[in-house]
């Protein structure tokens, strides 16, 4: 398997958030511990120290207040980009996500448009204790206008970035817990994504798509390299749940005929369900098996010493695409 | 508690000013008398007296001032009149029209918000970032008692105190939180829980406009002065259920329905302003007549 060598997510991450800064005065910075400390993950490292307390501030320890203050703060003219300190921690922030925020935009007649972000770190395999190992982007995908990304590299969670704080509605950006210092992962294709809220096709192949996301993104990566060259396998990273990009997902499909969805959060009622439903209904025809799904059954996310159990791995990944393509 | 006044936020109502208030709760009780009927024919899906608390919402609007951004709950009807919005933007949100039928920005009066307290954080926000683009805006925020029983309402109050936010809290007090009277609500008076946090306060009783009117000018002067937040409650009688479709009789006893109804606000203002030789019969008349004209014109765009 080919593997590079690139920066860090949590570098891309306080690279592009100190671009924003420096571009945009109307940019603030909202999160427990992200200033003095630098975040819990060191994202935002240096930032409090370059740009000053007031743009890097650190918020009371109550997610609720995060969000609804920077509700408040985008009625009058300014662009917060929120940080929830882990995914387990979001549900006390839930209500002014998706009673407020994502209904604001309605409520005035568009008199208000809110670049809202809210950065979450998601996701297992670091051995976290109860709560610091969700992955709860199912929840807002949901939530009419609520966009959700789930960027699995650096280069993704900047251009996504970028567009979320113009987009004039709130954005939902998780972030890969294991892969925040992560250097090393698997060659990608270098195609570029159509647009910003584009998937991508992150490597080229023709016996089979996987439509994937976030950090099991490399897994799925690891997977098709492992497969080839007896399975060809095509990795769409869907980087974006909500909107879906069913688009690149369908022209997929229609070339290779063969659909698996791979995901970390859990698949009951899940993104692969959504992606699964929308082919069958638009790209049946091309189908030469059924859809499948590799998700966690719907169970809360165990004690560190058995989330090897629950987790999707590379092994599982490729049993699936043996049993499907055989 | 001793607010800080200032000379240029009079603290006593001169004469235009009471007549001033009285108009405003006359026609804050018209309107909402309208609505009322208008939602028993079927012209409105759902309304939500304000009656009752016209002398605590009139009485503070006015002294606030037109500056101040005001982020109401959903029953401050008189606030939303006297600030500019018309009767039949009011009611267009509950005839299904629209979820906001004001201009919020221009009228400074922010959309109603109904899922109880979330407007207190957003109040909050608000004056921190103004403050952090150099607009030193005063921003009021109102709630009635059973929204301060959500966490936003204590988590506002902890954010407003630590962060020295420029807002007013607003809490009228009228006594129930639909069927849960404040006994059962609360073990202190909203006005304590908020000296708790570190936040200045006052409870004045919501029967006369003008003893509103004297707190809030010294209340506000406080937050401009001081930049720092402060709260006053205010008592008021419930003469209505919460809303249409509640039927308080069910639980509420008819003697405190009755004390509530003598306790009218708006008639005893106008029977003191008429005691004083503030207002007479013309000017009475002239306020009727405009009344009448506001409902007429509210009755033939809804029905």
């Amino acid at each position: 398997m080919s593997a590079v060598r690139s920066a860090a997510l949590a570098e891309s991450i306080n690279a592009t958030l100190a671009d924003l800064l420096e571009q945009d005065p109307r940019l603030l910075l909202l999160g427990e511990d992200i200033g003095r400390l630098g975040g819990v993950f060191r994202v935002t490292r240096g930032l409090r120290e370059r740009f000053g307390a007031e743009r890097v501030r650190d918020s009371l320890l109550a997610e609720s207040t995060i969000v609804g203050q920077a509700v408040g703060m985008a009625m009058s003219g300014l662009v917060p980009v929120c940080e929830i300190q882990f995914d387990g921690f979001t549900y006390p922030a839930v209500n002014q996500l998706v009673t407020q925020a994502a209904r604001i935009g309605d409520r005035w007649n568009g008199q208000v448009s809110p670049s809202l972000v809210v950065r979450i770190p998601t996701g297992g395999g670091v051995r976290g204790v109860e709560h610091h190992s969700e992955s709860n982007e199912a929840l807002f995908a949901r939530v009419p206008g609520i966009s959700v990304a789930c960027p699995s590299t650096g280069e993704d969670a900047d251009q996504i970035l970028r567009y979320a704080v113009t987009l004039g509605s709130p954005v939902v950006m998780y972030e890969p817990i294991r892969l925040y210092w992560r250097r090393n992962t698997p060659a990608r294709d270098p195609e570029p994504a159509r647009s910003p809220t584009a998937a991508r096709i992150v490597r080229r192949g023709t016996d089979l798509t996987i439509a994937t996301f976030g950090a099991v993104t490399h897994e799925v990566l690891e997977a098709a390299y492992a497969l080839s060259p007896e399975v060809d396998v095509e990795v769409v990273d869907l980087r974006w749940v909500a909107p879906l990009d069913m688009n690149t997902v369908l022209e997929s499909v229609a070339r290779t005929g063969r659909l698996l969805v791979v995901h970390e959060g859990s698949k009951d009622v899940g993104i692969g369900a959504e992606v699964a439903a929308s082919v069958a209904e638009h790209a049946f025809d091309a189908l030469r098996g059924p859809v499948r799904r590799l998700a966690p059954d719907r169970r809360a996310y165990p004690p560190a010493d058995f989330e090897k159990d629950y987790l999707i791995g590379v092994r599982e990944i490729k049993d699936e695409v043996l049993v499907m393509t055989k | 508690m001793v607010l800080q006044a200032e000379t240029e936020y009079g603290t006593d109502p001169d004469d235009d000013t009471r007549r001033s208030l009285l108009r405003h709760m006359l026609v804050a009780r018209g309107v909402d008398e309208e609505a009322r009927q208008l939602q028993k024919q079927g012209a409105l899906d759902l309304w939500l007296s304000c009656q009752g608390q016209e002398a605590a919402q009139v009485g503070s609007a006015l002294a606030v001032g037109p500056t101040a951004t005001v982020f109401p709950s959903y029953r401050e009807h008189a606030v939303a009149l006297l600030r500019g919005v018309t009767p039949d933007e009011l009611v267009a949100q509950w005839a299904g029209r629209t979820f906001c039928g004001w201009d919020p920005r221009r009228l400074r009066f922010f959309p109603y918000t109904l899922v109880l307290a979330a407007q207190t954080l957003h109040g909050v926000g608000y004056a921190i970032g103004q403050r952090l683009q150099g607009r030193d805006d005063l921003v009021v925020v109102y709630m009635g008692d059973g929204a301060t029983s959500e966490g936003d309402m204590s988590e506002a109050l902890n954010l407003a105190a630590v962060e020295s936010a420029s807002v007013l809290f607003i809490c009228q007090n009228n006594g129930w939180a639909i069927s849960k009277p404040a006994g059962e609500q609360m073990r202190t008076s909203v006005a304590e829980r908020a000296r708790g946090f570190g936040i200045e306060s006052v409870r004045v009783p919501g029967q006369d406009p003008e003893t509103v009117f004297s707190a809030c000018s010294r209340a506000a002067a406080h937050v401009r002065a001081e930049r720092a937040p402060c709260l006053v409650e205010i008592p008021v009688g419930r003469i209505h259920g919460h809303s249409t479709s509640d039927a308080q009789e069910v639980y509420r006893d008819h003697e405190d329905i009755a004390r509530a109804r003598a306790a009218d606000p708006v008639t005893a203002y106008a029977a003191r302003l008429g005691g004083l030789g503030l207002v007479d019969t013309a000017w009475l008349d002239a306020v009727d007549a405009e009344v009448r004209e506001l409902r007429e014109r509210l009755m033939k765009e809804y029905v």
